[in-house]
């Protein structure tokens, strides 16, 4: 009896000690993040990702760090610059900044997996690199016009549909005392969308040619934008305080009804569509193109990956697992929890009327030019920003700076091509 | 009658007193410094002479290192926002020698001068400001200046003073560095406080009473002997004043990300933007040469300086 007691002791010691590593997942994915999953609005989207795939492939653990912004783009430069403790999956919006972590020999070429995942083209060029493809894009973003509804409406006006309209708008509205566009330069960020569609109505592909070094930035389209919006910066449009503003700013000024129009990505349309946040009515238009004499036109869109997964050469070894997690990343299951980006991911329905509005925006395009900030040489976009936030400066000169900016440009992505 | 003796019995009997250097006991010592020097060698003077190496690299991290030599420097000068951070950084120095020095001397002998039951309280009021992490500072800073819901904005509007209703502090580049500069003021101080109370609390009583006996004010008391008696406790806040002005990064880092433009730019700004924003981690490194080698110019200068002043 002794002997037997013993010996169903020694089966229960080795059963709690080898029960874990028997039921214990097989592979481990490390997974690098922007956001913290938890139940924000915002966040909804990687948490039901993690709890998903975790139940739906429960050997597979996922270990997701949460490193907010700029920690992400931070923490990710500089283990890519050292190139060991890399995770298998990092959060990015694709580009030229993944474009450089590519030709450091740091990504996992996954074209043969992903190429035939059904979503949206620009989703997938995001993410596209010298024609191999090293993730996903779940969810796009496009810049367009939220507009308040109720403004509009009180003072019989009518969200411009022509550049030129925009003077007369703008205007009435400031003479009734609000103020026509929020912005919040103090971040250097925001003042880019507007930028770069006044750019593209005066220049068509002028932003693609001066990347590519078929025209410089400060040729006639780039001056001419910069000129317009100096001028409507000077005419108070974007409020007595612009540069004092941040981007959170900006968004107050919006849920408050102080401002009247916002002029950034998509990725606003769950909070402002949120009654907890505001209580003014919204709309999202697509940005207008000139009466006469522009070259852009309305299917000219400005946007990039909003949510993005790329993996890493440390992810070759695990390469089934990493390709379920991208799968189920732009699968509907994952996608529809999100309440307000644009999804690229066919069959997965807007949750908010501004969702469908900037869904369509995205719909109707038929160029969609990435973020200059994003797209560039890094080496030149913390200095493009501030190249724009210069305009609101009423005493600067926009020729100058853009003149400054491309002495910048042919440095380090060397001299226009003739 | 005193005994002479002779001077190489003195010299042989000195050298006798030497004791014998045993290899036992150094070694003992060498084992005992060495994990320190390890330390120091791995993760202070490595990264040193590393920075000065990549400082003449052209490097984005992640490609190839390219030598430019002294190119990186070349550049720097011709840098508008590298040049905006250093008079920042040299302006933020004077400016915090000449005011929030005098303002904490001012502050710590009032506090020591007229001590009372208070005393104690004001002193952890004042110093609360330092040990407050810089992310609130800068946000009670923004909460301040702040356009349309900003304190002084708001007590503009209750006033009825337009001017200050109307008033970007933060988004004027002529009154950005200002605004930052105050909310430091109110910061850094309360550590400056602190330290000249220490000192001053040494003073011995019976100076303080002969000098009333005398007849001295509390402005005669303050710079005839108080003064005086801090000269080296100023002059080591002065060099913590430049040295920190030479790194500042986090306050204006988070009030104004360093604008509008480059009206709040500073050293520590421009080599974070150049290292991680704009992928030019030789250009980074070249500014972290400079800062470098300026705080320790700066230092060797001002204690140069004030020991000949002592002597």
């Amino acid at each position: 009896m002794k002997k037997f007691n013993v010996f169903v002791l020694a089966c229960l010691l080795f059963g709690l000690i080898a029960a874990p590593s028997l039921f214990a997942a097989n592979v481990t994915l490390t997974i690098w993040g922007r956001d913290i999953p938890d139940d924000s609005a915002d966040h909804l989207y990687v948490r039901d990702l993690i709890a998903g795939f975790q139940a739906k492939y429960p050997d597979i653990k996922i270990d997701y760090v949460a490193l907010g912004d700029p920690g992400l783009m931070d923490k990710t430069k500089i283990t890519m610059a050292s190139g060991s403790g890399l995770p298998d999956i990092f959060q990015t919006w694709g580009g030229s900044v993944m474009g450089g972590y590519a030709d450091a020999g740091n990504l996992f070429d996954l074209t043969a997996e992903l190429k035939s995942v059904p979503g949206s083209l620009a989703a997938q060029q995001a993410m596209t690199w010298k024609g191999k493809i090293y993730g996903v894009a779940p969810f796009f973003a496009v810049a367009g016009i939220f507009a308040n509804e109720g403004i509009f409406k009180t003072y019989n006006l009518k969200v411009p549909t022509t550049i030129e309209e925009f003077d007369k708008v703008c205007d009435t509205l400031l003479s009734k005392g609000v103020q026509p566009f929020a912005c919040g330069e103090k971040d250097k960020w925001p003042a880019l969308a507007l930028y770069m569609y006044l750019t593209n109505r005066y220049g068509g592909d002028a932003s693609a040619q001066a990347s590519a070094r078929k025209l410089a930035y400060n040729s006639d389209p780039f001056i001419k934008a910069a000129q317009l919006y100096q001028n409507w910066i000077k005419k108070g449009y974007f409020g007595a305080t612009p540069l004092g503003e941040g981007y959170g700013d900006a968004q107050q000024l919006m849920a408050t009804g102080k401002a009247a129009m916002h002029i950034t990505g998509s990725w606003m349309c769950a909070q402002y569509s949120n009654p907890e946040f505001t209580d003014q009515t919204l709309g999202f238009y697509a940005f207008p193109t000139f009466k006469s004499g522009g070259v852009g036109t309305a299917a000219d869109i400005m946007g990039m990956t909003d949510i993005g997964f790329a993996a890493t050469k440390v992810a070759a070894s695990k390469k089934d697992a990493v390709v379920k997690f991208m799968k189920y990343a732009m699968s509907v299951e994952a996608c529809q929890s999100d309440p307000g980006r644009i999804c690229s991911v066919p069959g997965v329905k807007a949750k908010s009327s501004l969702t469908a509005q900037a869904s369509a925006v995205f719909a109707s395009a038929k160029t969609v030019t990435f973020w200059w900030d994003q797209d560039l040489p890094p080496s030149v976009t913390s200095p493009l920003n501030d190249t724009i936030q210069s305009f609101f400066l009423p005493e600067a000169d926009v020729k100058k700076a853009l003149t400054s900016f491309e002495a910048l440009c042919i440095e380090n992505m060397g001299p226009v091509k003739k | 009658m005193a005994k002479v003796v002779p001077a190489d019995t003195v010299r042989l009997a000195a050298k006798k007193r030497v004791p014998r250097r045993e290899p036992g006991r150094t070694l003992f010592i060498f084992f005992c410094i060495l994990p320190a020097l390890l330390f120091l060698a791995v993760f202070l003077y490595y990264p040193i002479v590393e920075t000065f190496r990549i400082s003449q690299m052209k490097t984005s991290g992640l490609s190839d290192e390219v030598f430019v030599g002294l190119d990186n420097y070349r550049k720097l000068f011709a840098d508008e926002e590298f040049l905006a951070g250093l008079r920042h950084v040299f302006s933020w120095a004077f400016w915090s020698i000449v005011i929030q020095l005098p303002l904490s001397f001012f502050i710590a002998f009032g506090l020591t001068y007229y001590s009372n039951r208070m005393s104690n309280t004001l002193r952890a009021i004042f110093y609360l400001a330092n040990i407050l992490p810089s992310a609130i500072t800068a946000m009670l800073g923004k909460m301040v200046f702040a356009p349309n819901y900003g304190i002084l904005v708001t007590i503009g509007k209750v006033l009825g003073w337009k001017w200050l209703a109307s008033a970007d502090f933060l988004g004027n580049p002529k009154f950005a560095f200002w605004s930052v500069f105050i909310i430091a003021t109110w910061a850094y101080s309360g550590f400056y406080i602190i330290y000249f109370m220490a000192r001053m609390e040494q003073i011995p009583r019976d100076l303080r009473e002969a000098a009333e006996l005398d007849g001295a004010s509390a402005l005669r008391y303050a710079w005839s002997i108080v003064l005086p008696d801090l000269n080296y406790a100023i002059r080591i806040c002065a060099v913590l004043c430049t040295v920190g002005s030479l790194k500042l990064f986090d306050l204006p880092y988070l009030m104004t990300t360093g604008g509008p433009g480059y009206a709040t730019s500073t050293l520590g700004i421009s080599l974070y933007r150049h290292g991680f924003i704009n992928w030019n981690y030789g250009k980074a490194a070249a500014i972290g040469v400079v800062i470098f080698i300026l705080s320790l110019v700066f230092t060797i200068l001002q204690f140069t300086f004030g020991k000949r002043k002592d002597e």
